[in-house]
């Protein structure tokens, strides 16, 4: 395997249009769940090819086979012709398969660089190297249009650049194809657009590329074919130019969805939170209200204050200036203990960071919050536990065989269900949800908007953080712009437009010479 | 997904519940195998020995896995256990009625325990190190105020304790099911239990959704000193003196045995009873190999390789699962 930005790509070896891998009959049974029956489905070579389908539809399991991570149950994986045992990583990879998973799998302790070449030292890389090795990475990134310092350590990046690095990485290997797994959930608009650009450039050189992700306007945007998964069947293929969203959407949850974005206004009640002036880590002179019964709609890029905003009225960190106000009386937040007790509940960012505590059983992971009202003075009462976690996984639609499986088992999207799940039952009043529908499928998504307007109809009150402009535009009330830290715009409900929102985001950067929106 | 119930997924429980009837059975195995070997095994005397020297190591085991559960380690058990026979030895010789003076030192064990969560949760400091610390200087304190010598206890009631019965069983077992009940309410089935695993699985995102942490660990390291003390206690009964350098390398067995029983390392994996059967499974295989006469040296590789064969299968059949 090569490692110079020169050798970047090599030079396709089948000309468009031909089958290059093809699966027959492929099939995984994980314990408990049949994740995928038998498929069979032919890959062209340099087309892009979306697979689209429900949290749990098995499109990350077909991935997993292909990549060789796991192990099928049965069926062929043909590749240029000639079937493939595909058993380790290693096979695959060796072959030209690559892939950027859905979360990111890279060692978050090294640095950028050292990520892209892990595995592949070349021995010109050794200790007295390093910098050799920068300077190649930066190379590489500078080559892919990405705007990232080679030198710095992985983990100080946002998720979103993470990213970037997996897809950078992908690159270099000879990747003759290549698989994106819901690359763009933690992404910019700016990064996602780096990113088309990065696989358009791809398929011009010959690459074939898979694309799954549950932004249908990406879809229509990249690829040339969608082929659509329900429950580990493949429902179908379609030519991008004769299918349309309704069409895929049918096919994804076999009922048609009139509108994803369930919105009710309700008058809004009481003030439950002010911020007055709040600084903190990453943010600074924030002001703001949330309502009973209104959604209060966060809308900035990653990286732009608003995570930390909600974190610190959450009590997780220090304000360094500024007051909080809670239902007219100005109160210490110390702690999350504090906020829990006053009646908030925060959704954090992170699923895997912050969310869950991926190897418990999910039932554990949704009562968490709720432990001390299940247990009389001392024991749980099993039945209610029971209950209360059944209620979120049939509410949800949580896929899981039980509520005892391990949260690590679920699918992403239903990882991040448990996310959401285990404050709905909380009883909160102010409800903070931190990108909560980050690969949802559009059918759960619609469930969760609807959720969301009975917790407003019980008088609660939401702030919603979304980097994925419809979701905070067709569902906020109240819209606040973010940028570097200070709030610097607010509209009401549908009173300004996408442009000019995501002009107020954006500012800044687009004053930068050459710097791409 | 099509969520046919196939029955190798409702596990967890379950699980648990298998790996444990497998620990039990290897341990009757070896009963019924040294039964056969040496005649001497299966007398009434020697099985009363043989549940008095696992049940001491049982007891540590349990305390040290709420520890390991959190992710934690506590490596100053054995010693915790040393300095308390040295304080309940000196407490009972200076006059203090037995009933206070085991409340004392179990009080000094609960103290112990809360300063090594102190020193993980306020100094930051990591669990290895703190209760390594610990390990080297509550020896030397034991040692500087005993002068090196052992103490001897005079108090017959309080000897007597250790070395009787009650119906046929003896006392320093029934310990063990004093300690061993409460231990897995504790941690099956109250809320506590739930935040010590949840913390060791992720500790930010169980500080998100309201569990305290810092009391959470606070808690691990107490209750895993005041097993310890509880056991010094025992062990300052049994052999009659209190002395700081008694229980050497004590805390490797509990953490054999707890590993031995199915807990984690990494955290977030253990239970009450599995510790329980590893403890009495190793204290049955260094009573075998005494009664086989086999060498004290080919004791401590049998024990090493027993670790490395059982914690390597139940790895295999969690990743198989
Ligand atoms: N390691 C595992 N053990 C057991 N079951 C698993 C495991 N990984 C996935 N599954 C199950 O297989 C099914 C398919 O999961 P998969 O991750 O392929 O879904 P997906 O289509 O990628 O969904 P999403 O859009 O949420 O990412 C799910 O029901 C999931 O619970
Ligand atoms: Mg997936």
């Amino acid at each position: 395997m090569t490692s110079t930005a020169q050798e970047l790509h090599p030079a396709p070896t089948l000309e468009p249009g031909r089958t290059i891998l093809e699966l027959k009959g492929l099939e995984k049974r994980y314990p408990g769940t049949h994740a995928l029956k038998p498929v069979n489905l032919a890959f062209k070579a340099s087309e892009i090819h979306a697979i689209v389908g429900e949290n749990g539809a098995g499109k990350s399991t077909l991935i997993k086979l292909l990549t060789g991570v796991m192990p099928r149950t049965s069926g062929d994986v043909i590749w240029e012709g000639k079937p493939a045992a595909l058993a380790t990583p290693h096979e695959a990879m060796a072959l030209g398969i690559n892939a950027v998973h859905q979360e990111v799998v890279l060692c978050r302790h090294l640095t950028v660089a050292a990520n892209m070449f892990l595995g592949e030292e070349d021995s010109r890389f050794g200790i007295l190297q390093q910098r050799a090795m920068v300077r190649e990475a930066q190379k590489i990134i500078d080559d892919l249009g990405f705007d990232l310092p080679a030198h710095v350590v992985l983990g100080d990046l946002t998720i979103g650049q993470q990213q970037l690095i997996a897809a950078a990485r992908a690159t270099v290997r000879g990747t003759k194809f290549l698989i994106f797994d819901e690359p763009t959930a933690y992404l910019t608009r700016k990064e996602a657009d780096q990113l088309f650009t990065l696989i358009r450039r791809l398929k011009g050189e010959g690459v074939t590329i898979i694309y799954i992700s549950h932004r249908m306007e990406e879809v229509f945007e990249l690829a040339d074919r969608v082929s659509v998964l329900r429950d580990g069947t493949l429902v179908g293929t379609r030519n991008i130019a004769e299918t349309n969203d309704a069409e895929l959407v049918k096919m994804m949850i076999n009922r048609s969805i009139e509108q994803v974005y369930h919105k009710e206004h309700f008058t809004p009640g009481a003030t439950l939170l002010e911020a007055r002036n709040l600084s903190g880590k990453g943010f600074e002179n924030v002001s703001m209200t949330v309502r009973a019964g209104e959604i209060v709609g966060l809308y900035g890029l990653i990286g732009a204050g608003r995570s930390e905003f909600v974190t610190t009225l959450y009590g997780r960190h220090r304000k360094s200036a500024g007051q909080i106000l809670w239902e007219g009386k100005a109160v210490q937040v110390n702690s999350e203990h504090d906020a829990i007790r006053l009646g908030m509940a925060l959704a954090p960012e992170s699923r895997r960071d912050q969310g869950l505590c991926l190897n418990l059983p999910v039932g554990l992971n949704l009562n968490l919050p709720i432990y001390k009202r299940i247990s009389s003075n001392l024991l749980i009462s099993s039945a209610q536990e029971k209950t209360e976690a059944d209620r979120q996984i049939a509410n949800l639609r949580i896929k899981t065989p039980t509520r005892n499986a391990l949260a690590s088992s679920l699918s992403g999207g239903n990882q991040q269900k448990i996310v959401i799940g285990k404050w709905l039952a909380h009883g909160a009043k102010l409800f903070i949800f931190d990108e909560p529908t980050v690969g949802v499928d559009v059918g759960t998504k619609a469930e969760i908007y609807r959720l969301f307007s009975a917790l407003l109809s019980n008088g609660a009150g939401i702030i919603l953080i979304s980097s994925y402009l419809p979701e905070v535009y067709e569902l906020a009330d109240t819209l606040h712009v973010f940028r570097r830290g200070k709030l610097v715009a607010t509209h009401g409900f549908h009173t300004a437009d996408h442009e000019e929102i995501l002009t107020q985001a954006l500012a800044e950067k687009q004053e930068k010479p050459g710097g791409q929106i | 997904m099509s969520t046919e119930a196939i029955p190798a997924e409702r596990p967890k429980r379950n699980y648990n519940a298998l790996f444990g009837l497998t620990l039990l059975a290897l341990l009757v195995l070896l009963w019924v195998i040294l039964s056969v070997a040496t005649p001497s095994f299966a007398s009434a005397n020697n099985i009363s020995n043989l549940l008095r020297q696992g049940s001491m190591i049982a007891i540590l085991a349990v305390g040290q896995t709420f520890v390991i559960i959190t992710g934690g380690i506590d490596l100053s058990v054995g010693a915790v256990v040393g300095f308390a026979t040295v304080i309940v030895a000196m407490l009972i010789n200076a006059g203090v009625p037995i009933f206070l003076a085991i409340l004392i030192t179990l009080l000094v064990g609960v103290a112990i325990g809360t300063f090594h969560g102190f020193g993980i949760v306020r100094m930051g400091l990591p669990p290895f190190i703190i209760t390594l610390a610990t390990l080297t200087s509550l020896r030397g304190i034991g040692l500087l105020m005993t002068n090196g010598n052992s103490i001897s206890i005079n108090n017959d009631a309080f000897q007597l304790f250790s070395r009787s019965s009650f119906l046929g069983i003896p006392n320093l077992f029934w310990m063990v099911i004093l300690v061993g009940i409460p231990a897995y309410i504790f941690l099956h089935h109250s809320r506590w239990g739930r935040y010590l695993f949840s913390v060791g699985s992720n500790a930010e995102a169980s500080r998100l959704s309201g569990v305290n942490v810092q009391r959470t660990i606070y808690m691990a390291y107490t209750l895993s000193g005041l097993c310890a003390a509880f056991v010094g206690v025992l062990l300052a009964s049994r052999i009659g003196i209190g002395n700081p350098t008694q229980a050497e390398g004590w805390e490797l067995q509990a953490i054999a045995s707890s590993v031995i029983g199915g807990t984690s390392l990494f955290g977030a994996v253990g239970s009450v009873h599995g510790p329980l059967l590893g403890a009495f499974i190793l204290a049955t295989i260094n009573n075998g190999a005494n009664l086989l006469n086999v060498n004290a040296f080919w004791q401590r590789i049998i024990t090493g390789v027993l670790i490395i064969v059982i914690v390597y299968f139940d790895g295999l059949r969690r990743r198989g699962k």
